[in-house]
């Protein structure tokens, strides 16, 4: 899933774990024809991905007129208010929606290692096929809920709570509710995985020593959960930073995050340098966010 | 705690599946207001569809576009994969950080990258570039799954063969490629689907080239129509077929866990 609109998948593998290291028996065969079975994968990521990439990296310092090298790019991104405004909304979007997913998603996930093997099927079995509904659907559900004679509105009015429509759409809100929406399986997938890890005897000792079930989750369970949060949040937090199909759709254009830039700035107005400079500071952020992951995923329990 | 936290999970699971509960019975309304419940049944919205030209155009194009980059992805990754696994060099963290990298880059930032790139190299909106473009997006999970289908079998078996007499070629074809199958066919599954349900790289490099995705982010960028809700239910089907062929198929072999389980 990409969330980043295709993150619909994109991120759909890296809630993966880690692949485990080949241990191999036999000593591994080095030769030719090996590196023969490599080469087209290598070819077609280098010249499609690894080369595109470098080229956007090329033009965000490129002087289109003269051909050299320059600067000036990166410092109008940096002195433009514009940009840095919708810089600023992004992130301050993406954690409100790690919040709310975490707020919603570690519940959910815990209730889920409670249940009997029966029950849990189905609860994940329903996460995982929300997960594998395109993230276009999902986001478009949203507007027939939330639009002024949608749903929620008329369900509002109908309770007399209000008498006219209140403005759940095109607006921070239901951004919002759509990107949390999609990227709560990602959060409760591995989180849940983690937690069955978890030795359940610790908590049953806990209780038998006397703790009070309240205290056995904060005390003994929470802890040991919480290293699978914070890696899983991270996840969520790096897949909406490059949303675009949802904050297109429900923010009704009120609402650009930066991938909504990136697309005006190549669909609209062409203006590459700026696209390329944007792209590359994205970019930053993702991976080093991503190495804060792999280091907390893979590090000292 | 007993009785609050089912309720809440029941709640958060019930905001997750939402959208799924409103767009399907809404494709069968009569009305063409967005209603819920919808006043009345009808199929008229579905055919429509079939009955739009645009539609059947796109609908078109995405299979060909899901079917081929999701074959190329299969046959590179899987071979890639292989020598990953079986094979030694020097340098291979690199080279497999570079072939995941597609799966944790955020893909608005690969379809800038695709759009400049191939806007220089002149086949920005070409059917070609769009299908490298997906399979890119593809390849990545296809090796992963694939590496850890591969390590699962244990390599004496084709060693065995290798030592009865067989050929380089029967071993391949006789005990890695059956027994890798159930994952393979999974796998390509899973890049169909996500290849079919492709929106950024699309919009960005696909030119003219219609997709149904890409048609359906177009027209709700414009207005809301109850078409959309059909199409939508359409899809929302065909994903869950996908992932029920998936689960069925790597039933029978462990590998594909990664991918349903996360």
């Amino acid at each position: 899933m990409n969330p980043s609109g295709n993150l619909s998948r994109t991120g759909a593998g890296a809630a993966m774990p880690p692949a485990p290291t080949p241990a191999l028996a036999i000593a591994p065969r080095r030769s030719p024809q090996m590196l023969l079975l490599l080469a087209p994968v290598l070819l077609l990521i280098v010249v499609i991905f690894d080369y595109p990439l470098l080229k956007t990296a090329y033009w965000s310092i490129l002087d289109e007129d003269t051909g050299r090298l320059t600067t000036a790019h990166f410092a109008e991104f940096w002195q433009s208010q514009a940009y840095l405004r919708v810089i600023w909304r992004t992130l301050r979007v993406a954690l409100t929606v790690t919040v709310v997913t975490v707020l919603m998603g570690y519940p959910l996930a815990y209730w889920a290692t409670r249940l009997g093997p029966g029950w849990r099927m189905v609860v994940l079995g329903l996460v995982v096929m929300t997960f594998w509904v395109s993230i276009l659907v999902r986001t478009y559900a949203w507007i027939v809920v939330l639009g002024s004679s949608g749903l929620a509105n008329r369900s509002l009015i109908g309770l007399g709570l209000t008498d006219k429509p209140v403005q759940f759409l095109y607006n921070e809100f239901g951004v919002i509710v759509g990107m949390v929406n999609v990227l709560l399986p990602f959060l409760v997938l591995p989180l849940h995985a983690a937690m069955m890890r978890i030795d359940p005897r610790l908590s049953q000792v806990a209780q038998t020593m006397g703790a009070k079930p309240l205290r056995t989750f904060w005390q003994v369970f929470f802890p040991l959960s919480v290293s699978a949060l914070v890696t899983s949040a991270i996840l969520v937090f790096i897949l909406a930073l490059g949303f675009y199909i949802t904050p297109a759709i429900l923010g009704g254009g009120k609402v650009p995050l930066v991938a909504n830039m990136m697309d005006l700035l190549i669909n609209r107005v062409a203006n590459w340098n700026m696209a390329a400079v944007v792209s590359v500071v994205l970019l930053a952020m993702t991976l080093s966010l991503y190495a804060l992951y792999q280091r907390l995923r893979d590090g000292p329990r | 705690m007993k009785l609050w936290l089912p309720l809440y999970g029941t709640l958060v699971l019930l905001f997750l599946c939402l959208p799924v509960l409103i767009v399907a019975p809404m494709s069968f309304s009569s009305a063409q207001s967005l209603e819920f419940p919808p006043p009345g049944l009808s199929l008229r919205w579905y055919a429509e569809i079939f009955a739009n030209p645009v539609w059947l155009e796109a609908g078109r194009n995405s299979l060909i576009l899901a079917t081929v980059s999701s074959t190329i992805a299969l046959v590179c990754g899987t071979t890639a994969a292989y020598a990953l696994v079986r094979g030694q060099f020097t340098g291979r963290s690199v080279i497999e950080a570079n072939i995941i990298a597609p799966m944790i880059v955020p893909s608005i930032i690969t379809a800038v990258a695709l759009y400049i790139s191939f806007a220089r190299a002149g086949i920005l909106g070409t059917f070609g570039g769009l299908i490298l473009g997906h399979t890119v997006l593809s390849v990545p999970y296809v090796v992963l799954v694939m590496q850890s289908a591969i390590r699962s079998f244990d390599p004496q078996i084709e060693q065995v063969a290798a030592t009865l007499g067989a050929s380089r070629w029967q071993v391949l074809t006789k005990i890695t490629l059956p027994n890798i199958l159930p994952s393979a066919l999974a796998t390509w599954i899973f890049s169909f689907v996500l290849s079919f349900d492709e929106v950024v790289i699309t919009i960005f490099i696909s030119g003219t080239h219609l997709t149904i995705p890409k048609r359906m982010f177009a027209e709700l960028a414009l207005q809301v129509n109850p078409t959309i809700t059909a199409v939508a239910t359409l899809l929302i089907a065909c994903n869950l077929v996908a992932l029920a062929a998936m689960v069925l198929v790597s039933r029978r072999r462990g590998g594909m866990a990664g991918l349903v389980q996360a």
